[in-house]
């Protein structure tokens, strides 16, 4: 047997999920970059899929209503509680709330001095309220909020967040694709009515996925405390 | 899915119907307990209701039966740390391929195509599907090389395969 007939062995076990992480890192980038494998992977898919399937509960031997109105009643309750009027999306509220400071921000200048620094923070603003309210932005639900993305910039709103406990700040993370450990980002603050609003600066295209834990202030290097959300984005 | 992204409870509630006895079949199957199977149900779909971004496209029943089986084996590592392999969930699928496959696709008639395998080629792809042990274990159990129970599966899962497409040629 050639060394390539025992890969595309590895891959029947790869798509069966019988491979522990390390081994079916190796087998999925082969499959990334070999023509063969990756047919063979799709080719078996399928048949994978059967497997699972063998499985399916006859009717009436899955849990049966009670399991599905236990199910639905927490569906439906949440999907009344999205739909009320004072239940805006998340990224509509951080628009308004940005756009609000900016009409503050506005009033109170007095000084050209400030206004050049108001004007770079407000450009900033603006923008960041251009991609919360646009179109073409990606939402992703996150734990009491989104992450957005647009283009390489990326957002996390957040609201009804608890403040953390004293000396401690929230901190985001973030998972670049291909990577296996999280890299720290900002750390933030919630305001008093738990919303929080903030840019990342890492690129939205770069990323796999995104965390936020509880830190102590100044943040750490790796998150010492579970995320309290986290999206794959 | 669409409309579930959407937040609409209707739609959600069709994809349960659909889709539960699959999820519980699964979880029953790797748990062998219903009150865990049942658990493992209700904490996969509300996941899915939480954060439907999670299913990046592709056959959605294939991708629905990964989740349930690794969340039922988040379950047993609960109680019991032992290595397992995790399906590649994110990997992305050919969505023709796999949905011209497994069109019509029933639990009766997938049954009947497993149990035509050999015994040799379905004990390794059941033991490692649903028991979740590490194909060396398998082949310490069944007493062969390693590498045969590689051979095994990929051959088994081929000739189902080529069952479920009608075209039997192993």
């Amino acid at each position: 047997m050639t060394t390539h007939d025992q890969m595309l062995d590895s891959v029947a076990a790869y798509a069966l999920g019988l491979l522990a992480p390390p081994e079916a890192k190796v087998v999925a980038a082969h499959i990334e970059s070999c023509d063969r494998c990756r047919e063979e992977y799709r080719f078996l898919q399928p048949a994978v899929t059967a497997v699972a399937y063998s499985a399916e509960a006859p009717s009436g031997e899955s849990g049966g209503p009670l399991l599905k109105a236990r199910v639905m009643k927490r569906v439906r309750a949440d999907a009344a509680r999205r739909s009320r009027p004072g239940s805006w999306p998340i990224y509509a509220i951080a628009a308004a709330a940005l756009a609000l400071a900016i009409l503050t921000g506005l009033a109170d200048l007095s000084l050209y001095g400030r206004l050049v620094r108001e004007q770079a923070a407000l450009a900033s603003q603006a923008q960041m309220i251009a991609d919360l309210t646009a179109p073409d932005s990606r939402h992703y639900r996150f734990a009491g909020g989104e992450v957005l993305a647009r283009g390489e910039r990326l957002y996390i709103a957040m609201r009804g967040l608890p403040m953390p406990p004293p000396g401690h700040v929230y901190q985001a993370w973030t998972l670049v694709k291909g990577a296996t450990k999280v890299a720290p980002s900002v750390t933030f603050m919630p305001a008093g009515d738990g919303f929080a609003v903030v840019r990342l600066p890492e690129a939205a295209t770069m990323l796999a996925a995104v965390a936020v834990s509880t830190e102590p202030e100044g943040g750490s290097r790796q998150p010492t405390t579970k995320p309290i959300a986290m999206v794959r984005i | 899915m669409r409309r579930v992204r959407a937040a609409d409870a209707d739609a959600f509630e069709l994809l349960y119907d659909r889709y539960h006895r699959l999820v519980y079949g699964v979880a029953l199957r790797v748990l062998g307990d219903p009150v865990g199977a049942e658990d493992v149900t209700q904490a996969v779909f509300l996941k899915i209701w939480s954060d439907p971004s999670l299913f990046r496209g592709g056959n959605f029943g294939a991708w629905i039966a990964r989740v349930a089986r690794n969340r039922s084996f988040d379950v047993v590592r609960s109680h019991a740390v032992r290595a397992r392999g995790e399906f590649p969930e994110s990997l992305p699928a050919d969505d023709s391929l796999e949905e011209t496959a497994l069109a019509h696709i029933e639990g009766e008639r997938v049954r009947e195509a497993l149990a035509a395998l050999p015994a040799e080629q379905r004990e390794p792809i059941e033991l490692g599907f649903f028991g979740g042990v590490t194909q060396e274990q398998i082949a310490l159990r069944v007493g062969v090389p390693l590498g045969t129970v590689k051979t095994r599966i990929r051959s088994g899962l081929r000739r189902l395969r080529n069952v479920l497409e009608g075209a039997v040629t192993v």
